[in-house]
């Protein structure tokens, strides 16, 4: 049976972008998943700051400057948490 | 091209603008457009240094990393790794970096580093990053990396001639990569560290104007109401601006039919150069204003940012017929042309998905169906032309046509079975920019060129032919309609009446189909020829008069014959029907099989028989 690391509890306790609020600022913290590649290389990585547009069934957010329009399935692996105002 | 001609490969991420500075570089005119996937194949240029060394440029399909998998990366990693057939490696690799990106699009420069190929970085559009908040410092980027960073704005040509400095000779060596060669993580993190150093953000993103516009644009409601009320004004754009100078062209045409007529005695040659050739080339070139107003607005969407919109606006009923919104900007591109828009499936990851969307692309109505479209339509209002209600059953037409191939990609999608690998929505959303005026206008011209060039060869040929056939041989009747039943066409036409008469044509347009098979705007030129013979001397030839003679032909019954059944039922059939052989060509290369191409051959042909046949049936058992 897997135990659960520090590690582990710490992405639970993350949001992911779909679940986040529109029109806040965070920090990529996690990238996990199947879509994790594709992700990387369209500007998701970890420490980076984005910013959730517009929610949906594909959502939009600005990473780095460019704005991005990702599926719910992906936004989903991506995990981040809130910037200090 | 001399053997010891050098290769300079221009590499990047998507929407880099490394067309632009291809464009700027060699002074080419290649297609430039502000959404990814513009470029999907190589383009080849020269250009001087300022020494005036010639060297080759290629200008590779924007890629993210060098193990993509869409057809058009491929091709770009494999003309880096030395894998292409007919590219050599490059010298030098001119890797375009948008400088408001730095943190992405440093990622592929480290890969193209990796190979071990000399890179100059071309920093583009650095004014727009620093307008955006941004400081950056080439001098310190170009520490990091240990290759010259050159700052430039390819659309506004700055520092071109610094880059071509950089490109001294002998070529510089290649850099040694500072960090773990093929540690794809090691390669990010010092990626990050320099995007960090070289570029600094402002603490906090602001809103920037591109997201106010998309707020509404992209917004589930008003987004769809800016897509249709687009669509709409482009619809009645091409028909409100176009009426003047289709007025001049046709002013021409008359006075170039007078002066043949005072110059020439009467006789059979001078019949096949006044409604043989002017006339029937000119009833299509008459419709050149509209297909220059139409890829105008094309061209508009392409380098506003729009395009990319239109995808991501798209992608929700999309995916309810197995495609992406990815799928769609091929589709759109479709409207101008289906060749392009057959070529731009390269972008498309899923090879399924690519598949489905070539073999449904010729149904996005193209510009060369516009010229019949434009004759047919006017004849469903009673012969009026430009207004609200045309541009609406215009609208209409193109709609048909897009969801019958959603229509269509569903069943197919369905049949060939899901993806290995699941393949996710994700699409950049450019910066709205103002469009780069230059480009569009040359683009249109090359448009019209085409365009007049089709006239002046494929159009012009067929339409002495189709003169011949409905001249010779000659019988000693004077009555015109017993002349033309003598004559190839007439002959042709009785042949081919009883199969196109349940679908409501005569065996005239129906010969005007077969025609238009070679090019579809020669049925509008084969209808002003082939309803021509009833016509006294003194009309003259313009496409209301065709019109107008159109609506007053009769069967022999003395029934009418362009009914608006039998118009819907024409449409129908050109709306659907792939008469283009072009198209099929690139449809075989892309899709890698000539059976793929000969099989939606006959499928369009025959769906737009069959949908033509139920259609005029249908109107014609209801009215009577």
């Amino acid at each position: 049976m897997p135990s659960t690391t520090v590690q582990d509890l710490k992405i639970d306790s993350l949001q992911s972008l779909s679940q986040a609020q529109v029109g806040c600022d965070f920090q990529i913290k996690v990238i996990e998943g199947p879509g994790c590649d594709q992700l990387r290389k369209l500007g998701f990585c970890e420490t980076l700051q984005v910013r959730k547009l517009a929610d949906g069934r594909n959502l939009i957010c600005n990473v780095c400057g460019t704005r991005m329009a990702v599926s719910k399935e992906l936004a989903e692996q991506v995990k981040v948490t809130p910037l200090e105002a | 091209m001399e053997s010891s001609q050098e290769t300079i490969a221009l590499a990047g991420n998507p929407n880099s603008g490394k067309t632009t500075l291809f464009n700027a570089l060699t002074g080419s005119s290649a297609k430039v457009g502000n959404y990814a996937g513009v470029t999907i194949d190589l383009k080849h240029g020269e250009f001087h240094t300022p020494h005036g060394r010639k060297l080759t440029l290629v200008d590779l399909p924007g890629c993210y990393a060098l193990d993509d998998s869409s057809p058009d990366q491929e091709i770009a990693r494999a003309v880096l790794k030395g894998d292409h057939e007919k590219c050599p490696k490059p010298d030098l690799v001119i890797s375009v970096i948008d400088a408001s990106n730095l943190e992405r699009h440093l990622q592929l420069t480290l890969q193209i580093i990796e190979l071990d190929i000399p890179v100059i970085v071309a920093l583009n559009m650095v004014d727009m990053a620093e307008k955006s908040g941004l400081r950056l410092d080439p001098v310190k980027l170009s520490e990091e990396l240990g290759v010259p960073v050159v700052p430039i704005r390819a659309d506004k040509g700055k520092g071109l001639i610094e880059l071509k400095q950089a490109i001294a000779h002998p070529l510089p060596p290649a850099s040694k990569p500072h960090w773990k060669t093929g540690d794809e993580k090691d390669r990010r993190e010092f990626g990050l560290n320099v995007a960090q150093i070289a570029a600094r953000r402002p603490d906090r993103q602001t809103s920037s104007s591109s997201d106010k516009i998309d707020a509404i644009a992209l917004h589930p409601v008003l987004g769809w109401f800016c897509f249709l009320g687009i669509m709409f004004a482009l619809f009645w754009s091409i028909f409100s601006f176009s009426s003047i100078p289709m007025g001049w062209i046709e002013s021409l045409q008359e006075l170039l039919v007078g002066q043949v007529e005072g110059a020439m005695a009467e006789g059979d040659f001078r019949d096949l150069i006044t409604h043989g050739i002017i006339e029937g080339v000119g009833a299509v070139v008459i419709f050149l204003p509209q297909i220059l107003m139409l890829f105008f607005f094309i061209g508009l969407m392409e380098s506003s940012g729009y395009m990319a919109r239109a995808a991501f606006l798209m992608d929700g009923f999309m995916s309810k017929v197995g495609l992406s919104g990815k799928a769609f900007l091929p589709l759109l591109s479709s409207y101008a042309c289906a060749i392009p828009g057959v070529m731009a499936t390269r972008t498309i990851d899923s090879a399924k998905e690519r598949l489905v969307t070539i073999f449904v692309a010729p149904w996005m109505s193209c510009s060369a169906r516009l010229p019949v479209y434009l004759l047919l339509v006017p004849m469903l209002l009673g012969g009026s032309e430009g207004g609200v209600t045309q541009a609406a059953i215009f609208m209409a037409i193109y709609v048909v046509g897009t969801l019958t191939a959603f229509l269509v990609a569903r069943i197919l999608r369905g049949r060939l079975g899901p993806d290995e690998v699941e393949h996710h929505f994700m699409l950049e959303l450019p910066p709205y920019r103002l469009p780069q005026w230059g480009y569009i206008f040359r683009h249109v011209l090359d448009r019209g060129w085409a365009f007049l060039k089709n006239a002046g060869t494929i159009i012009l040929a067929i339409m002495i032919l189709l003169w011949a056939a409905s001249t010779y041989p000659k019988s000693e009747s004077d009555d015109p309609a017993e002349q033309l039943a003598h004559t190839v066409v007439g002959r042709v036409s009785a042949a081919i009446e009883p199969i196109v008469k349940p679908l409501g044509f005569d065996g005239r347009t129906g010969t005007a189909i077969l025609t238009s098979f070679a090019a579809r705007e020669v049925f509008v030129g084969s209808m002003a020829q082939l309803f021509h013979v009833e016509e006294s001397d003194e009309e003259t030839e313009t496409r209301t008069h065709i019109r107008e003679r159109l609506a007053n032909e009769t069967w022999a019954d003395g029934s009418k014959m362009f009914t608006p059944a039998a118009v819907i039922s024409l449409l129908i059939f050109y709306i659907y029907a792939l008469q283009c052989l072009p198209t099929s060509a690139v449809v075989a290369r892309e899709a890698g099989s000539w059976k793929w191409a000969v099989g939606q051959f006959i499928f369009m042909t025959v769906f737009a028989g069959v949908a033509s046949l139920i259609v005029y049936q249908t109107i014609t058992f209801f009215t009577g």
